[in-house]
């Protein structure tokens, strides 16, 4: 029996640790001490628990550094219009190698890097900065200002946000150019993009934001999806200087 | 008997870490040859921490004895450094055996390297330095790009 306890222990240590490894998820570039499976709530030592933190008014205060749980999963079926789907299938055909990310240009709205995220947030305006792409940035306003004039052809578009009770910040977004990916494979989608999210945050470690994209330029139909953000309370954000050594753009020959 | 435990922890530890998703910024297909995947052995000459990847320079005996120098496309220096790697992580010296993919482009770098995408650089000790699955749709990758 003896002889037999370590292999058995052995066996049991492999089938608990083994379910950890295919892991999917892209964001959780976490140190390997940290453990766990950050999109999996059964493994998850990452994030933290606790209610969800508000600010002195009551509002829902989003502040903190994030990693997206899902970058990999979102969006996956755009309803394209015609010509649209007829340029997606000559990026995937080309393996993606035209893809801006590529030329370390800005990831656009609401595509985001596989890197964390910060929120920023004060009463009268939420920062979202991103540790990856170009270090790409994004104002929304909640001074009530509307869109203005004049907002055409911008690589993140602007964004204008407003609270729905004390839980959800809506926040709306326009004015971009048609330049950028909807997503990895090469989504493409028109200048009349129309971007809304819901901000919530259930508890103090998840972020959730329902997206809608409306396009009557390239989709069919608003198509609807949900993203989830996980608090890291240890992390800052890093540098990433797309451009340094950027040698890929050169070497992306696809076929 | 602990001994077989432990071995089996670590061993299972490494299939982990091993697969923890590395990340890049462009699509790995569009790159690199998941059909080309090639074993290097040599030695270091050189870690490029830098932006979008990080590079490490390997020099290799080819099979007529001549050295020729790999360079070897890792993961950025941000999230080399979230798993815990830094930059000197490998050492001018180190002798490496490392899991690669050559460039679909033959074109050999400016400095005359050999162009590849390097998926993980085993020391002599057994440990796996810049190891994992990157998400860049690359052929351990857990997911496809951008899905």
């Amino acid at each position: 029996m003896k002889r037999y306890y370590g292999w058995v222990m052995a066996a049991l240590a492999v089938a608990v640790l083994l379910p950890l490894a295919p892991m999917n998820i892209s964001a959780q570039a976490g140190p390997a001490k940290g453990g766990g499976k950050a999109g999996d709530k059964a493994k998850d030592t990452l994030t933290p628990t606790g209610p969800t933190p508000r600010t002195p008014d009551g509002k829902v205060d989003f502040n903190g550094v994030y990693a997206p749980a899902n970058f990999a999963n979102y969006g996956a079926a755009f309803p394209l219009q015609p010509w649209a789907k007829k340029i997606f299938d000559d990026r995937r055909a080309g393996l993606s190698k035209d893809d801006p990310e590529g030329y370390c240009l800005p990831a656009g709205v609401p595509r985001i890097s596989p890197f964390p995220e910060k929120f920023v947030q004060t009463k009268d305006l939420f920062v979202i900065l991103d540790e990856g792409n170009v270090h790409s940035y994004r104002q929304i306003f909640l001074d009530g200002r509307g869109h203005g004039k004049g907002l055409d052809q911008l690589w993140m578009g602007h964004s204008i946000g407003k609270w729905e009770g004390n839980d959800t910040l809506v926040v709306d977004s326009v004015g971009f150019n048609d330049k950028t990916w909807l997503n990895g494979q090469g989504a493409p989608h028109s200048d009349k993009l129309h971007v809304t999210e819901k901000y919530t945050r259930p508890d103090l470690g998840h972020v959730n934001v329902e997206i809608t994209i409306d396009d009557p330029g390239a989709l069919t139909a608003p198509h609807t999806f949900t993203r989830s953000f996980l608090l890291r309370p240890d992390w800052e954000l890093l540098e990433y200087v797309c451009n340094e050594f950027n040698i890929d753009s050169d070497r992306l020959v696809g076929k | 008997m602990k001994s077989t435990c432990v071995a089996a922890l670590v061993a299972a530890s490494g299939l982990f870490s091993a697969s923890i998703p590395l990340l890049a910024h462009h699509s790995f297909a569009a790159e690199y040859d998941s059909t080309q995947p090639i074993t290097l052995k040599g030695t270091v000459k050189e870690l490029k921490w830098q932006n979008p990847h990080a590079y490490v320079f390997v020099d290799v005996k080819d099979e007529s004895g001549k050295t020729v120098t790999w360079a070897l496309e890792t993961l950025s220096p941000n999230a080399l450094a979230r798993q815990g790697w830094n930059r000197d992580s490998l050492k001018r010296g180190d002798a490496v055996t490392v899991e690669a993919y050559k460039a679909k482009d033959p074109r050999p770098l400016p400095d005359g390297s050999l162009h590849g995408n390097g998926r993980s650089f085993a020391l002599a000790d057994g440990k796996r330095v810049f190891a994992g699955a990157a998400e860049d749709g690359g052929p351990d990758s857990a997911t496809a790009r951008g899905k």
